[in-house]
């Protein structure tokens, strides 16, 4: 089967390259194995949070100054503001309601109650411009019996460390009680499955307005709407006070429904998505990609113009290492990374991991290189790629979406 | 040394390879609509530990599971996390008899042969309210489901009257493995292959003998019948492949993901050698064309929009890319592919009583989605989905391959392929 574009991953930086190709009427097939690391995702995005150690306020300036192997050079400093703009205009197109600016950080509340820097936060959820001028003075933090992938006192404490006045107040419905019957599998996900009819939406709005009624905000995990906003809405239509949302540990409403609400829009603009099926081995000629095989067409190879690894970082099988050396697993392109194994990691989980900086080895046009020589046709994007650390820098999602595009203009431009 | 040291360590089913992500339990369709399934992780590895301890950790819940395998496909991991459950049923059935309902139901072929005996009767009859009453509460059997309509003729003896006889004139020879539904239920389906293979010079030919591949008896704890049955059909497989050099193919998802993968995880059934040589009917015509062996020739003025629905075991094989592509070659065809999810009907699971309700329940995302589709038809690679969306959609459901050969200029692609 010949296509324009094959993208081994489809996770966000796979999407994301694919819609943009699809759009501009390319033949595009993305290969995912299974769901990505979006189920993670809290409900924003970043480009760039903190670097050596002083947070970021704003991005586009702070970029400027990061090392030349990071990926936002590749992307081209002086692209990135318009490339972000786009960015927003592909997550409208699809659907996904985020607001955020390229040159002011804004805060995000992560499930432990810490404000951490970010570029783009789903409307509905809490976001907060300025700490010194918070959105709410004092908050009700709806706590939902019997769910615990929230936790509560460390979120509560964490807000009134901002300067919140906090109640912590726990309710339920009978229909959440009902989802109490497989106690280890009441998830942010069952919860968003079942909370859906008019009426058990009603019930909870009946709870707040009893329970929150001294508060100028509600506050409750994130626990609605797998395929769109709209239960929300309802939700706050019914409710007297503004009602937010705050991240939940994984997995993630937010994150499944943007990863929905894009692969949806992707399969809209024509594009294929192969999901389940796993990119397995390439095959080169000189310089050149012709095509890859996967475990599920087996005997029948992809091949295409162009080709686009997306297949994530350790965590998602992107990269792997065994006792002896880190290595790509599909293609066996080269990877940035310490020979010694004992350079890898260091003592203490909370101190930086060199790991977390290695990746796949790129030229300045995202090429992959192997044996040292760029392959022309094949381009790596996101959390595959060498040189940024989306753990210490905060810009994770801020290179998937960024290269991602990137990667999209230069397989244009080369036509 | 340290590559062996890994794999040593690996057990079947990619068990330890569960981080308890949960993505699994996000996508499936039962633990959707009710509290009662504990979902996959809960009922798969993480159940799993506990029954290696003691198998009386077993759970009944699990026989809510659909046998879906959207789990598996949505697992990152590479968990086998469908085939664990199932297992884990069957180690807890060893030794206890199947209901009659389910001998009845999962017996397709036997059901099917007396049926054809008597169609008009058993039509009839089976779509009758007292007949529909008396199976309701006395078979458990539910009184909304309507038996698929069986037909007069089976289509061995069609095939056997009307087409053998001129298969040994083309070049090109495959067998074809038809199922229980086109045998008793849905013969034009079989006689829509011939038709398309005839045309691009493939002589198509029966088994020299085929049983039901048995997906309903696994799924109804007959396991030791699922395993003769499919002995035969795997050696029967095999002399085609050895005797006749001719691939076997398929129009039933299910069958053939059933034969290709359930055989050696479900039944222990060592299949390698042929596993390659079954194949759906759609991705054998797709890679002819693909390899540019063959052409095919459409109607013209040919105008369609029909929604294509990913059959939950088509999407595990990751195939359905050729039955939409397929599709797609047709000049006039506007194909809709819906969004994957299941139809809830999962074989004979909806048919039963205590099934009903949540059988709907999961297939309402896909009924909805149908109707906002706006199309005349659907076509979907599995015969229980078609049965399950004609009933709750009112829209006709037809085959990828009856659609091509609807579609197909039949003599004309016979001349382009220099078939006389």
């Amino acid at each position: 089967m010949r296509m324009d574009t094959v993208i081994m991953g489809g996770g966000l930086s796979g999407l994301a390259c694919g819609i943009s190709l699809a759009k501009r009427g390319k033949r595009v097939t993305i290969v995912a194995s299974g769901q990505s690391t979006m189920f993670f995702n809290g409900g924003s995005m970043e480009l760039l949070g903190c670097v050596n150690d002083k947070t970021v306020e704003n991005p586009l300036e702070a970029i400027a100054s990061l090392p030349e192997s990071h990926p936002y050079h590749k992307v081209g400093v002086d692209r990135i503001a318009s490339i972000a703009e786009r960015v927003k205009l592909l997550f409208s197109d699809s659907g996904i309601d985020m607001t955020g600016s390229a040159n002011a950080n804004h805060w995000r509340i992560t499930p432990m109650g810490i404000a951490k820097p970010a570029w783009l936060t789903l409307n509905d959820h809490l976001r907060i411009d300025d700490l010194n001028q918070l959105p709410a003075k004092r908050l009700a933090l709806m706590c939902i019996r019997g769910y615990f992938d929230q936790p509560n006192s460390m979120l509560a404490e964490g807000l009134r460390n901002l300067g919140f006045e906090v109640d912590m107040i726990e309710f339920t419905t009978d229909d959440i009680t009902a989802l109490r019957r497989s106690p280890s599998e009441m998830r942010a996900t069952s919860l968003a499955k079942h909370l859906v009819s008019n009426n058990a939406l009603q019930r909870i709005a009946d709870q707040f307005n009893n329970l929150a009624e001294n508060a100028d905000m509600v506050l409750m995990p994130s626990v609605f709407g797998q395929s769109d906003s709209s239960d929300f809405q309802t939700l706050q239509a019914r409710t007297n006070k503004p009602l937010r949302l705050v991240a939940t540990l994984p997995p993630s409403v937010a994150g499944m429904r943007m990863m929905k609400q894009l692969r949806h829009y992707f399969k809209m603009l024509g594009g294929t998505y192969l999901m389940g099926d796993t990119a397995l081995s390439g095959t080169f000629d000189g310089d050149r990609l012709t095509s890859i095989t996967t475990a599920k067409l087996a005997d029948m190879p992809l091949k295409a113009d162009n080709f686009v690894l997306a297949t994530g970082s350790f965590i998602s099988r992107g990269l792997k290492a065994d006792f002896e050396r880190v290595y790509e697993p599909i293609l066996g392109v080269d990877v940035d990374a310490d020979a010694d194994p004992e350079q890898w990691t260091r003592f203490g989980v909370l101190q930086p991991q060199a790991y977390f900086g290695y990746g796949v080895a790129t030229d300045n046009q995202l090429r992959c290189l192997k044996q040292g020589k760029p392959i022309q046709n094949l381009r790596a994007i996101g959390s595959v790629l060498s040189g940024h650390d989306a753990v210490k820098m905060g810009d994770g999602t801020g290179v998937s979406l960024l290269t991602a595009i990137a990667a999209a203009d230069q397989i244009r431009e080369n036509k | 040394m340290a590559e062996r040291m890994q794999t040593c360590n690996l057990s079947e089913n990619n068990f330890e390879q569960c981080t308890k992500c949960s993505i699994c339990t996000t996508v499936c369709p039962v633990a959707a609509v009710t509290t009662d399934y504990p979902g996959p992780k809960q009922a798969g590895p993480d159940g799993e530990r506990y029954r290696l301890k003691d198998p009386a950790y077993f759970d009944k819940a699990l026989k809510l599971c659909l046998n879906c395998k959207r789990c598996e496909v949505a697992c990152p991991s590479g968990v086998h996390i469908a085939d664990i459950i199932q297992q884990a049923r069957m180690r807890a059935s060893e030794g206890k008899r199947a209901s009659l309902r389910d001998t009845m139901l999962a017996n397709t072929d036997l059901l099917g042969t007396v049926a054809n005996l008597v169609a008009p009767v058993a039509n009839t009859t089976l779509g009758l309210f007292p007949t529909k009453l008396v199976m309701h509460s006395v078979m458990a059997i539910d009184k909304h489901r309507t038996f698929p309509a069986y037909s007069r003729q089976k289509f061995t003896t069609w095939f056997k009257r009307h087409a053998a006889k001129e298969q040994d004139s083309y070049s090109q020879h495959v067998s074809y493995f038809h199922g229980c539904y086109v045998n008793y239920n849905f013969p034009k389906l079989g006689q829509d292959l011939v038709k398309i293979l005839n045309a691009i010079g493939y002589g198509v030919h029966l088994l020299d003998k085929e049983q039901c591949c048995g997906v309903a008896l696994i799924a109804n704890g007959l396991y030791k019948q699922a395993k003769r049955q499919a002995r035969t059909n795997i050696d029967n497989i095999r002399t085609s492949m050895n005797r006749d050099h001719r691939v076997v193919l398929t129009t039933s998802s299910s069958c053939t993901f059933n034969m290709r993968d359930e055989y050696p995880s479900m039944l222990g059934i060592d299949n390698a050698d042929v596993r390659d040589n079954i194949n759906l009917a759609t991705r054998f015509i797709y890679n002819l064309v693909d390899e540019e062996k063959i052409k095919l020739i459409f109607k013209q003025n040919y105008k369609r929009r029909l929604a294509y629905h990913t059959a939950c075991h088509m999407q595990r094989m990751g195939w359905q890319l050729y039955s939409i592509e397929l599709l797609r070659m047709i000049p006039g065809m506007d194909l809709v592919e819906l969004e994957q999810e299941c139809c809830g009907i999962s074989g004979t699971y909806g048919f039963k009583k205590e099934n009903y309700e949540r059988s709907q329940a999961i297939g309402s995302i896909l009924f909805k989605s149908i109707e906002e589709a706006q199309v005349e038809a659907v076509t979907t690679d599995c015969e229980t989905c078609k049965w399950q969306i004609e009933m709750s959609t009112g829209l006709p459901v037809e085959n990828p391959i009856s659609v091509l050969a609807d579609a197909l200029d039949v003599e004309a692609t016979r001349r382009a392929n220099g078939i006389k």
